[in-house]
């Protein structure tokens, strides 16, 4: 594996890379992101979730300063003003956007070459990432000669040929086939080891609870989560049980305390109110129970309680 | 600067690296000077077909001449110039035809000799009222002249040369006036057209010197036209290129490294060097050209300064307005939509010049020129034509002008800041403005 050697190992002494206080952006009537507060350790990977159109984005783009709040402050690399640290920020954003008769070399200096790369730096950069990622013969190709995997590639290197402090990822690894995925989250956790900041965003829970060490869900403009993984399914309690039943799922139905079912195919996962150990001696009435596993609820479970159409309105 | 400077140098070698710059050279030219060049080549490929006509001179005096004049005509007036082997006929015959009525009757004669047209027969037909040389034109034209091509007015133009001639020449002699003398009373006298007489530094008269036909007509009008091809080969562009970069979703990566002004300013200066680029290819050769045929001394070296001025000016205008509808929008349908109103601008110019050409001076051109959308185009075209408009509304155009670009460059920056990341539906107008007056 080539070795990221070129990016400096960052020594930030900040405790946060992004801090933001009170802030307000609001569309004509409709509020986007409302009296949001936030800060992101140094060094860390902070997953920012949230169904579509919850605000991520908008946050994601004042912290590039591309959209500016209506009210409250925002401090990115230890500075207020605008753009200033724009430089360090390598950004990947959703819907990606690649000069499709350029070749891939001159789109990534370009790319490069905006965020302050000599031309030197750039084309050294650009080597070692191309080779990273496997691309390096097609480095003279057009862009619309690659597919779509690659593009995919391009477009991460295009975030991360600079060297980022800070680096902003929104689905990063989606339409990924397994193999490029893994190539991706290798140099993302490589980034991570080298002291890079990085803001995750993502609708993978599963990928979210893998990579990141702290986890913030943003819901109709506001912040509903903000925490450790850890923490965070501690404050949802031990509510949630997987059982798996001889009679399948039917033995659930009637039973007293059990507020929600979810069938996972191979086994049951049931949200309980009441002691786990009662409830284990009603179903082995019933017939034989070959999984009960007390568990916390996963990020998905906790993702669907809050924005699921069950869901209470936030306050 | 630098981030400026790096979008600017990007736009600029994709612009002139691609096969639309190398197509875009050739077609320039084409497209400015085609017309003329076709009509030059097609001046000689005139249907040389006879063209019979039939006379009914009911007046008897004239059919002797036009038939006379039309056979010399046919031996000498339809080749082109050169010695007898190179001679080709590049004029049709005119091949006469008399008609007699049959014991005088004049009843049904239009309708049988207009049935000898509809079948091909017959091109046209004359027909000479007996009055036709004595009347006193109280009684209106009595002649008249029939066919079913009106374009066609070569025929019709070389009858009534011809009967006005002989007319003349009748009325002459029954005035009893010798034909020598009208001849020579009523000779074409030329009136030589020459510039203004001046003063050498050594304090020796220069004489006045022949109008220059290319001075004076055509080096304004292709200063003008190249101008306005130069500004519309490259402003254009600049919407198509913004919104490919929206549509491909590229600008949010742009506008993540760069502010929307940077990025807009970038691709402005890197649309005026493309322009510039093609300015240079142009002058260059028209000025190698001119030296080669000995005519550059005629062309003040001031023109060229004025040119490279207003084509910065028309760039930037046009330039940043287009970016503007380009980051507007999100289709391409909206944005030609859009485009119209920014069009009927560009088109100003197009639709006055001949006027301006005409009485530079007059109060028309002086406001017209005057209307900063059209004054790099007009302004130009005022100063290449001799003397020139007085320094202080060349001054006071470029002022204008000069506001009116920081205004659109400052407009376009605000639509352009807020519509690059817009999506969905293409704003109204309304909406534009609340763009314009927000923070």
């Amino acid at each position: 594996m080539v070795l990221l050697s070129h990016c400096k190992r960052m020594n930030d002494q900040r405790t946060s890379s992004v801090r933001l206080t009170n802030v307000t952006k609001t569309f004509g009537n409709h509020t986007a992101v409302e009296n949001l507060s936030l800060e992101v350790p140094t060094g860390s990977i902070y997953g920012f979730i949230g169904p579509n159109g919850s605000g991520k984005t908008t946050t994601i783009r004042m912290i590039l300063h591309i959209f500016h709040p209506d009210s409250g402050e925002i401090e990115v690399l230890g500075t207020a003003s605008s753009r200033a640290a724009n430089d360090r920020i390598g950004y990947l954003p959703e819907e990606r956007g690649l000069y499709k008769k350029m070749p891939v070399r001159r789109v990534l200096t370009y790319y490069a070459t905006l965020k302050g790369l000599s031309g030197t730096d750039a084309k050294n950069s650009i080597d070692v990432w191309l080779e990273r990622m496997g691309l390096q013969d097609w480095a003279s190709r057009k862009v619309e000669a690659l597919s779509k995997g690659m593009a995919q590639k391009i477009q991460f290197i295009s975030a991360v040929v600079a060297c980022p402090d800070l680096l902003i990822l929104d689905e990063p690894f989606s339409g990924l086939d397994p193999v490029n995925l893994e190539v991706i989250r290798d140099a993302i956790l490589e980034l991570k080891q080298r002291g890079t900041t990085i803001i995750f965003s993502t609708h993978d829970m599963s990928m979210a609870e893998k990579m990141c060490d702290f986890i913030f869900m943003i819901y109709k403009g506001k912040k509903v989560l903000d925490g450790t993984l850890d923490s965070i399914q501690s404050a949802y309690g031990e509510d949630t049980i997987r059982l798996r039943l001889n009679g399948g799922g039917e033995h659930l139905q009637g039973l007293e305390g059990i507020k929600a079912v979810r069938d996972m195919g191979q086994y049951q996962e049931v949200r309980y109110s009441g002691d786990p150990q009662e409830l284990l001696q009603r179903l082995a009435a019933k017939g034989r129970v070959s999984l009960f596993e007390i568990t916390r609820p996963s990020l998905h479970d906790i993702f669907i309680r809050i924005a699921g159409p069950d869901a209470k309105e936030v306050s | 600067m630098n981030k400026i400077s790096r979008v600017a140098i990007t736009e600029y070698l994709t612009a002139v690296r691609s096969k639309a710059f190398i197509i875009g050279i050739i077609m320039l030219p084409i497209f400015m000077f085609g017309g003329l060049l076709v009509a030059q080549f097609a001046k000689d490929k005139v249907d040389i077909k006879d063209r019979k006509f039939a006379v009914v001179d009911r007046s008897g005096k004239l059919i002797a001449t036009l038939s006379e004049q039309a056979i010399k005509r046919n031996q000498n007036g339809i080749f082109s110039n050169g010695v007898d082997a190179e001679k080709k006929q590049i004029r049709p015959r005119f091949i006469l035809e008399t008609f007699v009525e049959s014991d005088g009757k004049s009843d049904g004669v239009d309708l049988i000799l207009s049935e000898r047209i509809r079948k091909k027969e017959l091109f046209a037909f004359l027909i000479i009222e007996s009055d036709a040389l004595d009347a006193d034109g109280s009684k209106g034209p009595r002649i008249s002249y029939h066919t079913e091509t009106p374009t066609f007015t070569d025929l019709p133009n070389w009858i009534e040369q011809v009967i006005n001639d002989e007319i003349r020449r009748h009325r002459f002699l029954e005035a009893n006036v010798d034909q020598a003398l009208v001849q020579k009373l009523t000779r074409h006298t030329q009136v030589k057209r020459l510039g203004l007489t001046g003063v050498s530094a050594t304090g020796e008269v220069i004489k006045a010197k022949e109008e220059n036909k290319v001075l004076t007509f055509a080096l304004p009008a292709i200063s003008m036209f190249l101008l306005f091809m130069l500004v519309m080969s490259s402003a254009p562009m600049l919407l198509n290129t913004v919104l490919e970069e929206k549509l491909q979703k590229i600008s949010e990566v742009l506008i993540s490294a760069v502010t929307p002004f940077q990025l807009m300013l970038g691709k402005l200066i890197g649309a005026v060097f493309v322009s510039l680029t093609l300015s240079v290819l142009y002058l260059g050769c028209g000025i190698f050209f001119l030296a080669k045929t000995g005519t550059l001394s005629m062309v003040p070296g001031t023109l060229f300064v004025w040119f490279l001025l207003f084509q910065l000016l028309a760039l930037m205008i046009y330039g940043s307005i287009f970016s503007a509808i380009g980051a507007a929008c999100s289709e391409l349908r909206d944005a030609q939509n859009m485009m119209f109103p920014a069009m009927m601008l560009v088109m100003v110019p197009m639709f006055t010049w001949m006027p301006v050409l005409q009485s530079p001076s007059s109060t028309f051109s002086r406001i017209v020129s005057l209307f900063p959308p059209a004054t790099p185009m007009l302004m130009m075209l005022r100063i290449a034509i001799p003397p020139g408009p007085p320094w202080w509304e060349i001054a006071l155009a470029v002022i204008l002008t000069t506001g009116f670009m920081l205004a659109c460059v400052w407009a376009s920056a605000k639509i352009f800041r807020i519509g690059i990341l817009s999506q969905g539906q293409t704003p109204s107008m309304k909406k534009l403005l609340g763009w314009l007056i927000s923070r």
